[in-house]
């Protein structure tokens, strides 16, 4: 008797909500959501890169692992992967099976396609720092390939040199980071 | 009047997060773009004929001093170091004997892509000894075989400069630790 009673009183209350108001609705919380983005945010934020230069590796090349801290600094970028040298996000030659430059497009060391980009980025790194009255750093960032062979990284640093550019860094990845 | 007031007072508001959100939203993806996965650092290597002008002057050098002029040499088999133009190991009698390196492999045995053959540890204990010797030299030369990969390289060069070496700390104090043997590497292709 009670409990339909009870039953009765609940839905003359519930008729009465319909009629007042239409259906219910319903509201999402966002406080929580919120916690877990800011959180990913700052997280992010600690690990945001402050290196003046991008580097980003081609597909499938290893940037070989050292001890070194110093810090990477402004420069060009020439990536060397196991098959291409890429200047200026241009895939300037193609290396053979064994990791070597084609003979054909090397002439007593100095790679002519990659010269011909650095010397043209040379001239003009020239004339943007003498508009802006600064001295043009002439640094290349070489971002070799672990197994890249010695003779290319020598041709390479002997075009850069052709080209004028007469400060090398070697980008590495921190062994302990 | 005074009804309607007092509902408006005591009405929660609700702060609209949606676009907090889609401002948090878009951040992630830019954030992970530009996010570190691995750190970077550098080398800086001088060509030889830039040697002179290294970035860094000499610390008070003293002029009677000879120079050790340290060169590293990187065969299939083994490391070749020479100082003031004598080879480390050489026969009695002889400024260089090129059958022999100076310091054998750590493991012969291993494929030229084992990064680890190397004995990088006896060549940091030589490069001790000559600092030792020589406290005012940063500089060594290096050269390696066509055929010697990066990887080893670089291990070569991390050997040379020490590995308690930390120059990040010396480029803020502009004073560089002691424990940083020969951190100026200069990549030479003719070397031997």
């Amino acid at each position: 008797m009670a409990d339909e009673a009870f039953e009765q009183k609940k839905a003359d209350r519930r008729a009465a909500r319909r009629s007042k108001g239409g259906e219910e609705q319903g509201t999402l919380n966002l406080t929580s959501l919120m916690d877990v983005v800011s959180i990913i945010v700052v997280y992010l934020l600690k690990n945001y890169g402050t290196d003046p230069v991008v580097i980003a590796p081609t597909a499938g090349q290893k940037v070989p692992m050292s001890t070194a801290d110093s810090p990477v600094q402004d420069g060009v970028p020439i990536y060397i992967s196991a098959r291409d040298i890429t200047f200026g996000s241009q895939k300037v030659v193609q290396l053979n099976e064994t990791g070597d430059v084609d003979p054909t497009q090397v002439q007593k060391h100095s790679i002519i396609p990659l010269y011909e980009m650095m010397a043209e980025e040379a001239d003009k790194a020239k004339q943007t720092a003498e508009m802006q009255q600064k001295e043009w750093t002439a640094q290349v960032i070489l971002i070799g390939d672990e197994n890249l062979k010695f003779s290319t990284l020598v041709d390479v640093m002997y075009t850069a040199g052709q080209a004028e550019y007469s400060k090398y860094l070697f980008c590495v990845i921190q062994k302990n980071s | 009047m005074a009804r309607k007031k007092s509902s408006m007072v005591e009405g929660e508001v609700e702060a609209n997060l949606l676009p907090v959100m889609n401002v948090m939203f878009l951040l992630i993806p830019a954030l992970l773009l530009a996010m570190e996965v691995a750190r970077f650092a550098a080398i800086n290597v001088v060509p030889p004929k830039y040697a002179a002008t290294a970035e860094t002057k000499e610390p008070e050098k003293k002029p009677e001093e000879e120079p050790l002029n340290l060169k590293i040499f990187i065969m299939e088999d083994g490391f070749r170091v020479s100082a003031s133009g004598q080879q480390a190991g050489a026969e009695a009698g002889r400024e260089t004997d090129s059958t022999r390196p100076s310091i054998a492999l750590a493991k012969p045995s291993a494929p030229l892509n084992d990064f680890s053959r190397y004995d990088y540890a006896a060549l940091e204990a030589k490069a001790t000894e000559y600092k030792r010797l020589f406290p005012h030299e940063t500089v060594a030369t290096i050269s390696a075989e066509n055929s010697i990969p990066l990887q080893v390289l670089t291990s070569t060069m991390d050997a040379l400069r020490g590995s308690k070496c930390t120059l990040l700390a010396a480029s803020k104090s502009g004073q560089i630790p002691e424990d940083c043997l020969f951190w100026q590497p200069i990549i030479d292709a003719g070397a031997t």
